[in-house]
């Protein structure tokens, strides 16, 4: 959080002026035209709140009634939290409606954000809600239908101010594991400055239902805005990776925490190649460019934003980073449109490829605090498209996204069905965006992108929606791969499809690494296909939406 | 030196001809050009490369048709040059464009490719546009990992032998609308299933060829467990021996880089690529996307293969029992007499290919080839109901073609593009009498050999035909050679 004057650390910042601050003119693939269409589509919803609400403003995109579109819980702070529907034809316009919930109006009050996932495995998407104040998980049901499953979960939901979230299946256990990330502690003496919360970790009982009675804390906690469970050594165990906001801890960095199965996770140290790295630490966004099995990480900061690889001369599983921002063209510290030459400020972050020519993008969504003088008022949000050297490109202001907004949490995701991945934006105190892409622009109107495959994996009982897996999708010499998680982001997630660009290929190789560390044997997919892989079936099977196609 | 080639450097006059063309170098001229006298007729280039101009769009006069397939076949025969671009000394002859390792100096390589001057360098027999002896073989290899194979070993590449392309055109619009039903019976399956809350199984069947089930769940998907003889996107891939390629227009821009390092910008270009010289031979935006455009043209109404009874005593009487027994035998099963087309008119860019070749979602408006307006159509055949009778004697669907005694069609080790080693499309036998030697690697030297080695879906019969009297294997040999092509 950074509503406080910022006077100090500002030499911190790479101001360089090097890198594709500016629309580049070399760039040849596609541009997606995203087309803000948020009060058409029928979303008209704004985070809003005091100073408590200077951060959060997530989103949680899942399908809630079985269609599977994804539909759309939005975070309102100090306003309402409101789940919409999501009614959009195929290939056609984006139109949701506003569902009732059925929920006390306190409990979708003091919202930041919210996770999806099936906590209990029966087939119904839960949400976990991040409040100030008490966490509430919902119980999915069919149609849209939630009820408050603290009790039922044995989950406590704290008193905490809650910001960051991630899960997963650790070893053989029957539910997830839970980490919440906290903020401030408004009650600790000389609050708010070095009274970061401790987060929270939340492992199942072992019994037939869940049951998150024995939590633990990770101490120390360092005002954490995004938290992701990453198996950033391919180890098959996934460790916790949390981002801190330097503005409130004091000795305070980046933390990894070692998650050993059913044993108390440590920090990795300096000895074990963790090096200190302090920054306004908003947002995590996972991608493997080359892979490897070997992740890259984006973190949201103010000023540059960080693009982080394991560095290939520290020794093996040391997790020694090295930042690979400046030389990817992925710095983005200030504004790229409007002239202000003040830092930006980075929330939600998310890899996805735009333009479906393979290249992986990266989206940022950026704002001021609220009016902190030594930012930039006007930020607009990146789009960050890769050329096929690797090389990012601004392209938000062509694309059309570039809107003078404080943009917070977001869900990069495709809502009409078309391959084509639109995009929400949560802005603070203002109404949410919601941009639909059109494909590139032509003088006689859009054309389609590339080619695309979206793939939906069915794990089996436990687990059914396979976090933790891993789908490989393999086209000529090209390997892509997309992990399936709960986490990262900022106080945004989603499920559903998995959604890969596949440019001039019409067909596609694609393997699992199942959630267990299983591989499975090939399946030969057709391009531009929603694509579902049920675990012990011989083939792949194909999902269409309902409705007429647009 | 980079030499950039737009169709703006080239007009053609309304209606010239190959040898009229007249060409006048534009004001726009890069400015490294070098200072070939681009006029002079002895130039060595390709002066039917951006002949076309602008993209054809909307349904097309005669006389513009007429034109476009005079720019496409002279672009079929023309010998491309490496002042053309021919030649891809950075990239292999992949589908997907794919970089080298290491830059090749060779123009020419016969088995990985390039491997031929021109298209007409192969498809000539008995004509332009014809298939190929056993001499004009290519090598099918996905072209990702062992781009630079030098061996003859069939598990570095399949061996094929050239295909005619005469009545392609037609046969292209059959696909599509096969294509179409299909699709059309998986939607209603779909709506069904939903409809009824319950899992809804039905039988794929296009002009009376059937292609399997699918089973349509009520939560919208659909298992494929059943298909028959076509891809999984329901979309019939009506060219190759595999039968694994959409159109005329995917083809060709295969088949532009794969043996001539000719590449169309469609596919090749910096939209898909970051680079107009993909394949880095100095030579940028080598094939417009209107000259794809005229080569399929002149494809699309390549006129369809005949029927020819020789004046030779006993032939015609020969004929009529082996037609007769064509049918008995089994053969029609497969080899289907005719099939159904509703329409002549032949969209281009048409609507089931995906990015990287040009389909109707990508330009402002196709163009239409009515393939009505060819004299030729006029002589074809219709049914009751208006429909064009394509006498192609193939049911455009892939078929298991070997068993455990019948094997010789399974002579491969690499599947191709999801298809096994053993899967062919029913190769169409309109023209078989003139396109000699016979199978999917041009191997039979006659059509006795090719009709026994049928196994799997052929073996009922096959066996009928091994176990026929001579005179009546003869006869079936007799009516076969009628089907020739007629330039």
């Amino acid at each position: 959080m950074k509503s406080a004057v910022l006077s100090l650390g500002l030499g911190l910042f790479s101001f360089a002026c090097a890198g594709p601050a500016l629309a580049d003119p070399v760039f040849t693939a596609d541009v997606p035209m995203l087309e803000e269409q948020a009060i058409q589509a029928g979303i008209d919803h704004s985070y809003t709140g005091p100073w408590e609400y200077f951060v959060g403003g997530g989103a949680a995109s899942f399908d809630c009634n079985g269609d599977r579109l994804p539909d759309l819980f939005l975070a309102g702070g100090a306003s309402p939290a409101q789940l919409y529907v999501n009614r959009s034809q195929p290939e056609g316009p984006l139109a949701f409606d506003v569902h009732e919930t059925g929920l006390a109006p306190e409990d979708l009050t003091r919202v930041l954000g919210a996770y999806p996932l099936d906590i209990d495995n029966d087939r119904h998407t839960d949400l976990v809600l991040l409040r100030l104040g008490r966490n509430i998980v919902l119980k999915g049901g069919p149609d849209c239908q939630f009820e408050k499953a603290n009790r039922e979960f044995s989950l406590d939901g704290g008193q905490a101010w809650s910001t960051a979230m991630s899960a997963v299946w650790e070893g053989a256990n029957r539910f997830p594991t839970i980490a919440i990330g906290n903020y401030v502690d408004r009650s600790a003496p000389g609050t708010p400055f070095g009274t970061c919360e401790p987060n929270q970790l939340l492992r199942p009982g072992q019994g037939a239902e869940p049951d998150y009675s024995g939590a633990q804390a990770l101490e120390p906690g360092y005002c954490a805005l995004s938290m992701l469970f990453t198996d950033w050594n391919r180890s098959g165990k996934p460790d916790l990776r949390i981002t801190n906001d330097r503005q409130y801890y004091r000795g305070g960095e980046e933390q990894l925490w070692d998650m050993r199965d059913g044993r108390a996770p440590r920090l990795y140290s300096a000895s074990q190649g963790w090096q200190r790295l302090t920054i306004w630490g908003m947002g995590i966004a996972e991608t493997d460019f080359d892979a490897d099995g070997l992740p890259e990480y984006a973190l949201t900061s103010m000023g540059d934003t960080k693009l982080q690889k394991l560095d290939d001369e520290a020794d093996e599983n040391r997790p020694t980073y090295r930042d690979i921002a400046f030389e990817m063209g992925a710095t983005a510290q200030r504004p790229y449109t409007g002239g202000d030459p003040k830092p930006s400020t980075g929330w939600h972050s998310q890899f996805a490829d735009f333009n479906n020519d393979t290249m992986t993008d990266l989206f940022i969504a950026k704002g001021n605090v609220q009016a902190m003088p030594d930012f930039a008022a006007f930020d607009p949000d990146n789009l960050l498209l890769s050329d096929f050297s690797g090389t990012f490109h601004e392209m938000g202001d062509r694309a059309g996204i570039a809107l003078d907004t404080r943009g917070r949490g977001a869900v990069v995701e495709d809502f009409n069905m078309d391959g084509m991945l639109d995009l929400l934006v949560i802005n603070r105190e203002n109404r949410a965006s919601l941009f639909r892409n059109l494909g590139a622009a032509t003088d006689w109107g859009h054309r389609p992108l590339g080619n695309w495959v979206k793939v939906e994996l069915d794990n089996g009982a436990v687990n059914p929606a396979a976090v933790g897996a891993l789908i490989s999708v393999r086209t000529g010499t090209r390997t892509q791969t997309r992990r399936l998680q709960v986490g990262g982001g900022h106080a945004s997630g989603q499920s559903g499809f998995a959604h890969v660009g596949l440019g001039v290929s019409e067909r596609a190789t694609i393997r699992v690494q199942w959630p267990d560390g299983e591989w499975s044997h090939p399946y030969r997919v057709f391009a531009n296909q929603h694509v579902r892989i049920i675990r012990g079936e011989a083939n792949a099977r194909y999902w269409y939406p309902s409705g007429p196609v647009n | 030196m980079k030499i950039a080639r737009g169709r703006n450097r080239l007009t053609i006059l309304a209606g010239a001809a190959l040898g009229a063309l007249v060409l006048a170098a534009s004001a726009g001229q890069a400015e490294d050009m070098p200072e070939t006298p681009q006029a002079e007729p002895w130039a060595e280039r390709t002066t039917a490369l951006g002949a076309s101009g602008a993209m054809p769009e909307g349904r097309l006069s005669l006389r513009a048709l007429n034109g476009l397939v005079a720019t496409g076949e002279a672009l079929f025969a023309a010998q491309f040059t490496s002042l053309d671009g021919a030649g891809r000394p950075g990239a292999t002859q992949a589908i997907d464009p794919t970089r080298r390792k290491h830059p090749r100096k060779q123009a020419f390589m016969r088995t990985a490719g390039p491997d031929g001057g021109s298209c007409a360098a192969c498809h000539n027999q008995p004509a332009i546009g014809g298939a190929g002896d056993f001499v004009t073989n290519v090598f099918v290899s996905e072209g990702f990992e062992s781009a630079d194979f030098d061996s003859l070993d069939p598990q570095f590449s399949n061996e094929r032998g050239t295909n005619h392309l005469f009545g392609a055109g037609l046969v292209e619009l059959l696909a599509r609308e096969m294509s179409r039903d299909l699709q059309a019976l998986r939607d209603t399956t779909l709506t069904e299933a939903r409809a009824k809350g319950e899992t809804v199984r039905v039988a794929l069947l296009s002009k009376g060829v059937e292609f399997g089930f699918i089973s349509a769940d009520a939560d919208g998907s659909v298992n494929l467990d059943e298909l028959d003889g076509v891809d999984t996107d329901l979309v019939i891939r009506p060219f190759s021996h595999k039968g694994v390629m959409t159109s005329l227009r995917q083809f060709t821009v295969n088949a532009l880089n794969h043996h001539h390092g000719m590449q169309p910008g469609e596919r090749f270009g910096a939209r898909w690529t970051g680079s107009d010289d993909f394949d880095g031979d100095g030579i940028s935006s080598e094939v417009a996307d209107a000259d794809v455009s005229a080569l399929v043209a002149w494809q699309a109404t390549l006129k369809t293969p005949e029927r020819v009874i020789p004046d030779v005593s006993g032939w015609p009487e020969a004929t009529a029992l082996g037609e007769a027994l064509f049918g008995e035998l089994g053969c029609a099963t497969c080899h289907r007499p005719a099939l159904p087309l509703e329409s002549l008119a032949f969209a281009d860019p048409g609507p089931y290919d995906m990015s990287g070749t040009l389909n109707d979602r990508q330009v402002a408006q196709s163009a239409i080839y009515d393939i009505a307006l060819m004299e030729w159509a006029e002589a074809l055949p219709r049914d009751a109901e208006g429909r064009v009778l394509v006498p192609l004697y193939g049911d455009l669907k892939r078929h298991v073609m070997t068993d455990n005694q019948i094997d010789a069609l399974g002579n491969e080790l690499l599947s191709q593009r999801f298809v096994d080693r053993n899967i062919f499309q029913t190769t169409e036998l309109w023209g078989v009498g003139s396109t000699a030697p016979y199978g999917h690697r041009n191997d039979f030297t006659t059509l006795d050999e090719i009709i026994l080695a049928h196994g799997g879906a052929g073996r009922s019969a096959r066996d009928a035909y091994e176990s026929s009297a001579a005179h009546e294997k003869s006869a079936l040999i007799a009516f076969l050679k009628t089907l020739v092509i007629v330039p």
